[in-house]
């Protein structure tokens, strides 16, 4: 299994958000070392390697990851307790797991 | 639902160019375990098409926070008689709520921000809710906010609380609505409404956190409005991948 971790690059030059919440929290439980390789999709390059694969998948968010397992096709995950949960089989915090659905979809706390 | 349906993208271009009835007729018909998130505002208009499509496949579910307005809980129990149909109130987890209060105390959204009680009040009882369909429907609308719901699809795989290894559908039938047109539905059928929206109060949520608002204030100034107009900015621009 190869783990790509793909995290954005703004037009202004920094990173977004949620992918520095997502390093961080990936530095913290020494999930990184999981990750063979980290690319980056610069919103001011389209052909960043990042963009490229974000381009090439139709994903319209980061950071996201990109699961490649021998004989299946590549997995795409968005969200990040789903990921740490379904790959990489490690416990995440419900309260934290709420949060992240609610960041991600903002329009939810209108209901 | 048989199938792991359904390109979900190429339906949102089908169903985009449909009236919400026949989103509406469309995904009662695919789903059976399908239920519809009533808030106890304007979005009553889903309740009462669903139910002149198919009464007996309606179910209603609304998320009860504990914070609502008591004419809120009145207007539940109205269109539950109304109707005669089961309402399924969920609530949030009490200890999850008792934790929240005791550190944070009773109005924690005034000082932090609404995130963290809006998780715990309405994203965990939403998400126990809907591990139990296979689909679910809400009258969210793209006028409602201008900067984040501009982009509501009419239909989307709903990744973020499906089951794992399955797949959620939802529908928001009413997204290319106007406030206006859900307003002109409810007047010519009559639909029952909440009584604060006589009161000026346009959207309704719980009420700390809901205020009426003037005619030439958006909808949006009635939430949260001791916030600052800030947008989530996670997604790629699409203008920057390369085709
Ligand atoms: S709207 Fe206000 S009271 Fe209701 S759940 Fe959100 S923050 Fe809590």
């Amino acid at each position: 299994m190869k783990i790509t971790l793909v995290k954005k690059i703004k037009l202004d030059g920094s990173l977004c958000k949620k992918c520095e919440e997502v390093q961080q929290k990936l530095d913290a439980t020494g999930q990184i070392s999981l990750i063979d390789e980290v690319l980056i999709a610069d919103e001011r390059d389209p052909l960043s390697p990042g963009m490229e694969i974000a381009s090439l998948f139709n994903v319209e968010r980061a950071p996201f990851f990109l699961v490649e397992r021998e004989g299946k096709a590549p997995e795409i995950h968005t969200i990040y307790f789903k990921f740490v949960k379904e790959v990489l089989n490690q416990k995440t915090l419900e309260e934290d797991e709420l949060k992240e659905i609610l960041n991600d979809n903002p329009d939810l706390d209108f209901l | 639902m048989s199938e792991n349906l359904l390109s979900t993208v190429d339906l949102d271009q089908t169903l985009s160019a449909q009236t919400p009835q026949e989103i509406l007729s469309f995904a009662l018909e695919q789903f059976d375990n399908i239920a519809i998130s009533f808030s106890g505002a304007e979005d009553v208009v889903l309740v009462d098409m669903a139910y002149k499509i198919a009464p007996e496949k309606v179910q209603v579910f609304s998320l009860d926070t504990g914070r609502l307005h008591s004419e809120t809980y009145r207007y539940i129990e109205k269109v539950r008689e109304h109707y005669n149909i089961d309402i399924d109130v969920v609530f949030p987890e009490s200890e999850a709520v008792n934790k929240l209060v005791r550190e944070k105390g009773l109005f924690s959204f005034y000082k932090d921000d609404h995130k963290e009680c809006c998780s715990i009040r309405k994203i965990g009882p939403l998400r126990r809710k809907l591990l139990t369909v296979d689909a679910w429907i809400t009258g969210q609308r793209r006028d409602q906010s201008p900067g984040t719901r501009a982009a509501i699809p009419v239909i989307q795989d709903d990744k973020a609380f499906a089951r794992p290894g399955e797949s959620l559908t939802k529908f928001n039938p009413l997204a290319n609505w106007s406030s206006e047109q859900v307003w002109a539905y409810i007047r010519s059928n009559n639909v029952p409404y909440n009584e604060l929206h006589d009161r000026g109060f346009v959207s309704i949520g719980c009420e700390p956190c809901t205020r009426p608002t003037g005619p030439t204030q958006h909808e949006r100034e009635g939430r949260w409005w001791w916030e600052e107009a800030t947008l989530k900015e996670c997604g790629l621009h699409d203008v920057n991948i390369k085709k």
